[in-house]
């Protein structure tokens, strides 16, 4: 852990990888998991077990630490993490888009380092689908709907249509 | 004994001295013995004898009961006899007397039973005669009426032909003023038909965009991919920055 100031969920930096809450809980759940080798580790020590077993930590918290600087050292460092990541679940802004096709993990990545660079540095995405739009997305924030879809644009469309119909006939 | 003296002896105890010799102890056991079986064959021979005396006395005795149980059988049986006697004469005078008041009882109901038979009899004779009469009189009052209502039913009828008459005109009147409607009918189809065509036309127009969005929905359905999509979403997300970042921050 950084020696200089404690940790806060509000100055972490969210890996383009961890895209939605659920990536976030496998973040808890893998800390958690480091936190209970270090105390393993702690109890083999004192029984005076020869060798204690080396450490796993999983990529996606590797590239957390990295991202954040942040080096662990004992499993008070660990629990600490673990509260604040669980902080940063449970209190990240969530932007729920549902696409027209099933979206893959390269582009959603693309999304979400849109969304963290202009709208909020670690907002997280709930992703659905629903094929009737088409194309476009269906973006619901906390407050608002945007219906960014072509089946809504072809909706707002439908007058002009009609009108050309009612042109074809008249002449 | 010498030395020291000689007693002397009196006769009294040399006799006694002789006696206590002669019946010394082997004696007197000899004595006892003999005894002894001669009361036991004394008391044998008293046994048997006491044994016939009383083998006799129970023969006797047996007898005697026997003859005593005979008689007084033969009086038990004789005063059964004398009693069944009497018994059977009594039942036979009841069961007659009975028999004699059972006869009485059925004659006299016999006798009403034919009475009240000859009274009914003679009732339904009356009354036959009465239901004749009335029956008579019904037929006759039945052919009376009947030439009255055949009468009134001719009238009817003629007042239903004069009826039939006039509603054949009032039909042919009808008819005239159905074809008349018909006609005005038939003209208002026409006008309803084409404002119809009118409307519907108009509808059409109206659910030809909705179809054409559902034909364009079908066909492009499958036709974009998200790696296509994401520039375009990405400049509408653009588009509507500001918006999304004010609610973010509300």
């Amino acid at each position: 852990m950084t020696e200089t100031k404690p940790i806060s969920h509000t100055a972490f930096v969210v890996p383009h990888r961890v895209i939605s809450r659920v990536d976030v809980a496998h973040l808890v759940r893998d800390a958690e998991q480091l936190d209970n080798d270090f105390t393993s580790a702690k109890v083999r020590a004192k029984a005076g077990a020869e060798k204690a077993p080396e450490l796993q930590v999983t990529e996606l918290l590797t590239e957390f630490l990295k991202e954040n600087r942040l080096k662990l050292k004992d499993s008070q460092d660990c629990s600490m993490l673990v509260k604040e990541l669980r902080l940063l679940r449970d209190e990240s802004p969530v932007i729920h888009m549902t696409f027209s096709v099933e979206a893959d993990h390269q582009s959603l990545e693309q999304v979400v380092q849109w969304l963290r660079s202009s709208i909020h540095p670690q907002a997280l995405l709930a992703v659905g689908l629903q094929p009737g739009l088409i194309a476009g997305v269906y973006l619901r924030t906390p407050n608002h709907v945007l219906d960014l879809s072509l089946r809504s644009r072809l909706a707002s469309s439908r007058v002009v249509l009609q009108k050309e119909l009612e042109a074809l006939r008249a002449g | 004994m010498a030395i020291f003296g000689h007693k002397k002896t009196t006769p009294k105890d040399e006799a006694a001295d002789q006696i206590s010799q002669v019946f010394d102890e082997e004696f007197r056991e000899e004595m006892r013995a003999q005894g002894r079986l001669y009361f036991e064959r004394v008391i044998n021979e008293n046994a048997s004898l006491f044994k016939q005396d009383l083998d006799a006395t129970v023969a006797h005795v047996n007898t005697e009961l026997k003859q005593h149980m005979a008689r007084q059988l033969d009086e038990q049986f004789a005063e059964i006899a004398r009693s069944n006697a009497t018994l059977r004469d009594h039942i036979t005078k009841s069961l007659d007397e009975k028999f004699a008041e059972y006869g009485k009882t059925i004659e006299d109901a016999q006798n009403k039973a034919l009475l009240t038979l000859s009274a009914s009899t003679q009732t339904l004779q009356a009354q036959h005669q009465q239901l004749s009469a009335s029956i008579q009189k019904t037929v006759a009052d039945q052919e009376a009426t009947l030439g009255v209502m055949a009468k009134k039913n001719e009238d009817r009828i003629k007042a239903m032909e004069e009826a039939q008459s006039a509603a054949l005109q009032t039909l042919a009147a009808s008819v005239q003023a159905l074809q008349t409607q018909y006609h005005q009918l038939g003209e208002l189809l026409q006008k309803g038909v084409v404002e119809q065509q009118a409307m519907l036309i108009g509808a059409f127009e109206k659910n030809m965009a909705i179809i054409v969005e559902h034909y364009v929905t079908a066909a492009l359905g499958d036709q974009f991919d998200m790696k296509a999509q994401l520039p375009g979403i990405i400049q509408q997300m653009e588009t509507n920055k500001q918006a999304i970042v004010d609610d973010m921050k509300l």
